[in-house]
């Protein structure tokens, strides 16, 4: 057979977790219900401060379950040295793990900030000077979820990802305090118009790189490893 | 055209911080049983995984089938099947997930042989792995790895911890999966009775070394307890072939390694009488290596 063995890595990883992000999505959809019950019940503030909550609860636990399921229990259990038996390299081996986990959370991530978006611009719960920090709390989320996942495949390790995920679940909101009062955002978040000056694009810009920065690391960490069980 | 050795691995090395394997020499042509005997923490692990490209030697080269490992290890695990003592299954998935996995995988997947392999088992394919047994659980990972039809059988420890019944049973299917006489196994064990009943070689590995590496019938005829006696008390042969000694008055048990009828008549000659010449059992044979390099490494250590 000439064929890549990743699909089939990702199926049977798809298939022994699909129960689980079906319950997710199930939840996920059950949050924005509820989010949009409560749209014009309580004050816009609050809203928003409660919806964040109820989006990101459901996606990133749903991205942390996959991860530890798929990437550190494949480790902790030996089920690696079952798949790592079968005609299978550590490239092959990471980039189904990167292919099924990234992807699922991205759908997720996509889903919940675009709700976002729509509640807080579409529905005219913010004025549009707000995009540019909206889009940075989204982004680090995503940036967050990056983090984790590629701890998580670097050390396969249950103290080492649940260390990361503290680090990056109190670093991001931490971070984001930090942004929102540099002036140069914080003297547009009412305006009527979004302005992208030039230290809301490097901040955007940052984060994708340092998004991008660690898939590479991770890749070129994962590719050099001499040990692999 | 001669097939390529089933394993050839030239002086590997493996540095850990607690644990060295120094300079492993080990091949074996296609067709035939390798046993791997050792005590735990000898090396045995490594040199599989090593042979399987799960870790990547410090020095030396393993070639499998004629594949340079790990270099060229895709292809050569399609012709490989692995099954280790801590290797695990899915436990919330049933064998028939694992089975339809596997034949994703190999086209060489033989739907009749595994569905024999079920019923000799008794295993039921729609059972989920975390209701099994242990012993259900290597069956299981056996027949996932002998219905692929590989060329080479790899077991790490494959009856540790299995009860006699379901240990005749995997050692049985192994032999069955040599019926092809180009297919190979290398396997390690504790159990030398295991290794004695259907290995064609045995290599012998102590403190991350193969302190000896022979066909079987070598081994078994090359060594020998000589039970003498020593009636004038005269002082033993000096001979390097001497492994063991264990002298009780006039009583005197000598084990001997490489013997041939020369050896008997050293003893002969140094005034002693030899009263019986015994075999001894791959066990006794592997107890007598591992003290003679235990005494060996003792000696290294204190110089």
């Amino acid at each position: 057979m000439s064929h890549s063995i990743i699909p089939l890595l990702m199926k049977k990883d798809f298939l022994m977790t699909q129960k689980m992000i079906f319950i997710f999505c199930v939840v996920t959809l059950a949050c924005i219900v509820i989010i949009s019950m409560l749209f014009g019940r309580i004050p816009n503030v609050v809203f928003f401060n409660l919806g964040i909550t109820l989006l990101i609860a459901p996606a990133g636990t749903c991205g942390i379950v996959l991860l530890m399921k798929t990437i550190v229990l494949e480790k902790q259990k030996s089920t690696q040295l079952f798949i790592m038996s079968l005609p299978v390299t550590v490239k092959e081996f990471t980039l189904s793990k990167l292919l099924l986990n990234l992807p699922v959370f991205t759908a997720f991530w996509l889903v919940i900030t675009g709700v976002a978006f729509y509640f807080a611009f579409g529905l005219g719960l913010f004025p549009y000077g707000t995009v540019p920090f909206i889009t940075m709390i989204f982004l680090g989320i995503l940036v967050a979820y990056i983090g984790i996942l590629s701890a998580a495949l670097i050390y396969q390790s249950y103290g080492i990802t649940v260390i990361a995920s503290l680090c990056f679940e109190m670093g991001t909101p931490a971070y984001l305090w930090i942004i929102a009062y540099l002036e140069p955002i914080n003297r547009h978040v009412y305006d009527p118009h979004m302005v992208w000056n030039p230290t809301a694009i490097i901040i955007v810009a940052t984060q994708f790189f340092v998004a991008c920065t660690m898939l590479l690391i991770t890749w070129h960490l994962q590719t050099q490893k001499r040990d692999f069980i | 055209m001669s097939l390529p050795l089933a394993i050839d691995c030239e002086n590997i090395s493996k540095h850990y911080p607690h644990f060295q394997l120094r300079d492993v020499n080990l091949s074996f042509e296609q067709g035939a049983v390798m046993g791997l005997v050792g005590p735990n923490g000898a090396g045995k692990s490594t040199i599989l995984r090593i042979v399987m490209g799960l870790i990547a030697p410090d020095i030396g080269s393993t070639k499998v089938l004629g594949y340079s490992m790990p270099k060229e290890q895709l292809v050569a695990k399609r012709n490989i099947g692995f099954v280790a003592e801590d290797m695990r299954l899915y436990e919330s998935e049933t064998i028939a997930f694992h089975m339809d996995f596997i034949k994703s995988i190999f086209d060489s997947w033989d739907d009749q042989y595994a569905n024999t392999l079920l019923h000799r088992f008794d295993l039921n394919k729609e059972q989920k792995v975390k209701g099994m047994s242990h012993g259900q659980r290597v069956k299981a990972t056996l027949l996932l790895a002998l219905a692929r039809r590989p060329k080479l059988l790899v077991f790490d420890e494959p009856t540790t911890g299995l009860d006699p019944s379901v240990r005749k049973e995997v050692l049985d299917e192994m032999m069955n999966a040599l019926q092809d006489e180009t297919h190979s196994i290398l396997f390690s064990s504790h159990n030398t009775l295991d290794v004695e009943q259907i290995s064609d070689y045995i290599t012998f590995i102590y403190g991350g070394r193969v302190i000896e590496s022979r066909n079987k019938e070598d081994f078994m005829d090359g060594w020998r307890r000589l039970r003498l006696t020593n009636i004038h008390n005269k002082a033993l042969p000096n001979l390097s072939n001497i492994k063991d000694v264990q002298e009780s008055g006039r009583l005197c048990t000598v084990t001997v390694n490489n013997y041939d009828d020369s050896i008997s008549e050293k003893f002969t000659n140094a005034g002693l009488q030899i009263s019986h010449i015994e075999r001894l059992t791959l066990e006794e044979i592997f107890l007598g290596n591992v003290m003679s390099a235990k005494a060996t490494q003792n000696k290294e250590a204190t110089l």
